[in-house]
């Protein structure tokens, strides 16, 4: 029973950093009906700045609110470069520039930070405090409590501010946005601004689990992807909500059934699952086409 | 009165189809203007036109200002709320968010305010259904929602694409009132499209009827009700 509380904790820790991952992918999908398959590797990239910052010198919970800043003018940077030429081409032309961005980070961060891993300090140190019988490393519950206060943050921005309200308007209605005087074209670079700093988020906190190298996140975003999947790629909640479930899940049927090695099989598992069983996910709406 | 919008020969289209062929028309300031005409004719191009949702040759001034290329949200910003076909009323959002996004440019927090409390005193239901989801209202509701929304903009002109469609006539005539009431106490003028010109006429001073892309008749509303050939020859009734 304690190893098994155990590993639900660590199961919900690796769950934050998928749920943060996948709420970008969610952000960007809500906004253009798009899967962004280089929003792992800007997760990437952006924890390259964050361990550059911090072997400067710059104190940590400095350099991650510092890398949150810069990676959300990256999203909007190359929302406005590489997105805004494409904007209103097919969603398979848009699919194959995010997947031509997601090689070019790749190499740009191999040109410049190089292919060696490197080994990401965090401040919270891997000693396990009790709770309640079962032990939990500061590192777990620090990611674990990272994670939600980001997606609260988002949530709130999104649920209870007017530049939110703008946001989900121009998503969902571009046309009739623009006719209340919301600039659409912004709240599409701000949706990458925002995706971009909250996917450097899971970069930030997954770096000191795995090592820093430039194909860091190519496992990751595939437990992101079953994470927005399993939530349904168009809900902010159902991205955390499946974030967690993908998380616990894969660590339980890792140590208990299938073993470490297949963890990813679980993920493509769930991926092709709930495409089967129950496309729109657990919170997604049912896509309406008009023919 | 001078002109608030001016239309000089507007000629616009969809790809290779050309819809208006020089259109001409003007609302005073405060005033309500009609525009009539049978489906197809270009009431609805002409809408979009004005808000830059259609590209257009010709020449469209609001306010003496030139609105070419200029794009839809900075047209809106100047004084033009625009309650398009379908009404725009955003399904995903609650009745209370789609309010705040009408006034959500607005500065002037006091008279927001008031105009809110205005607004629920013309519909008392938007009030009750606050919370909900836009998509669950009636389309009577939804189009008291567009317009108190339109209201909420605090614009100079309001341009309504058949506030009628689909509606049972007592609740048209309700609508219908409230637009009278607004461009009376706020001096907001209005481009009416509707395909019921019987109401149309009632409502606006001056008229214009397209066929087929032109102006084919235009005077005022009143003289334009009593001569039975325009009525039969363009509005079939």
């Amino acid at each position: 029973m304690q190893e098994f509380i155990q590993q639900v904790v660590s199961g919900l820790a690796s769950g934050g950093i998928f749920a943060s991952l996948a709420l970008a992918l969610v952000l960007i999908y809500n906004a253009m009906g798009l899967v962004n398959f280089a929003q792992g590797e800007m997760a990437m990239f952006a924890t390259f700045i964050a361990y550059t910052l911090i072997s400067h010198g710059l104190n940590y919970f400095i350099a991650f609110p510092l890398t949150l800043g810069l990676a959300f003018v990256g999203g909007v940077l190359i929302e406005r470069v590489v997105i805004r030429p494409v904007e209103r081409a097919p969603v398979l032309t848009l699919v194959i520039v995010t997947l031509g961005l997601a090689t070019l980070v790749n190499g740009a961060a191999g040109f410049f930070f190089g292919y060696t891993p490197n080994y990401f300090s965090s401040p919270f140190s891997t000693h396990t405090v009790n709770i309640l019988g079962a032990f939990a490393s500061y590192q777990d519950l620090s990611v674990i409590a990272v994670s939600a206060v980001v997606l609260l943050a988002i949530f709130l921005l999104l649920q209870r501010t007017t530049i939110g309200l703008t946001l989900r308007a121009a998503a969902h209605h571009p046309e009739a946005s623009r006719l209340l005087g919301i600039r659409v074209s912004w709240m599409l670079a701000l949706g990458w601004g925002l995706a971009s700093a909250v996917g450097a988020v899971s970069g930030i906190m997954v770096a000191p689990i795995l090592l820093l190298e430039p194909n860091m996140m190519q496992t990751i975003i595939i437990y992101a992807f079953a994470a927005a999947v399993l939530g349904g790629i168009d809900s902010p909640l159902g991205a955390v909500v499946g974030g967690l479930i993908v998380g616990v899940t894969v660590n339980l049927v890792g140590a208990y059934v299938v073993g470490g090695d297949l963890e990813l099989a679980v993920a493509l598992a769930i991926i092709v699952g709930v495409l089967v069983l129950k496309p729109n996910g657990l919170f997604g709406r049912a896509a309406v086409r008009n023919v | 009165m001078s002109a608030l919008l001016e239309l000089e020969d507007v000629h616009c289209g969809y790809g290779q189809t050309s819809v208006l062929h020089g259109v001409t028309l003007s609302v005073p300031e405060g005033g309500i203007v009609s525009l009539l005409g049978a489906n197809g004719a270009g009431k609805t191009t002409t809408l979009r036109a004005i808000t830059g949702g259609v590209r257009w040759l010709g020449e469209i001034r609001f306010a003496g200002r030139s609105l070419r290329r200029m794009p839809t949200e900075d047209i809106v910003s100047l004084g033009i709320s625009h309650v398009p076909e379908g009404r725009g009323i955003l399904t995903e959002l609650t009745v209370d968010e789609n309010l705040k996004l009408g006034a959500h440019k607005r500065k002037d927090g006091a008279a927001v305010h008031k105009d809110y409390d205005r607004v629920f005193e013309y519909f008392p239901v938007l009030r009750e259904r606050r919370r909900l989801s836009a998509s669950t209202l009636s389309g009577g509701e939804q189009q008291m929602l567009a317009v108190a929304r339109a209201m909420l903009m605090k614009p100079r002109l309001m341009l309504l694409d058949e506030p009628s469609l689909g509606l049972a006539p007592l609740v048209v005539r309700s609508i219908f009132e409230i637009i009278r009431t607004i461009n009376q106490t706020d001096h907001v003028a209005v481009l009416l499209v509707e395909q019921n010109a019987r109401l149309a006429f009632e409502l606006s001073s001056d008229a214009y009827v397209l066929e087929v892309g032109r102006v084919a008749v235009s005077g005022k509303s009143a003289d334009l009700q009593g001569q039975e050939s325009v009525r039969r020859s363009y509005l079939g009734y």
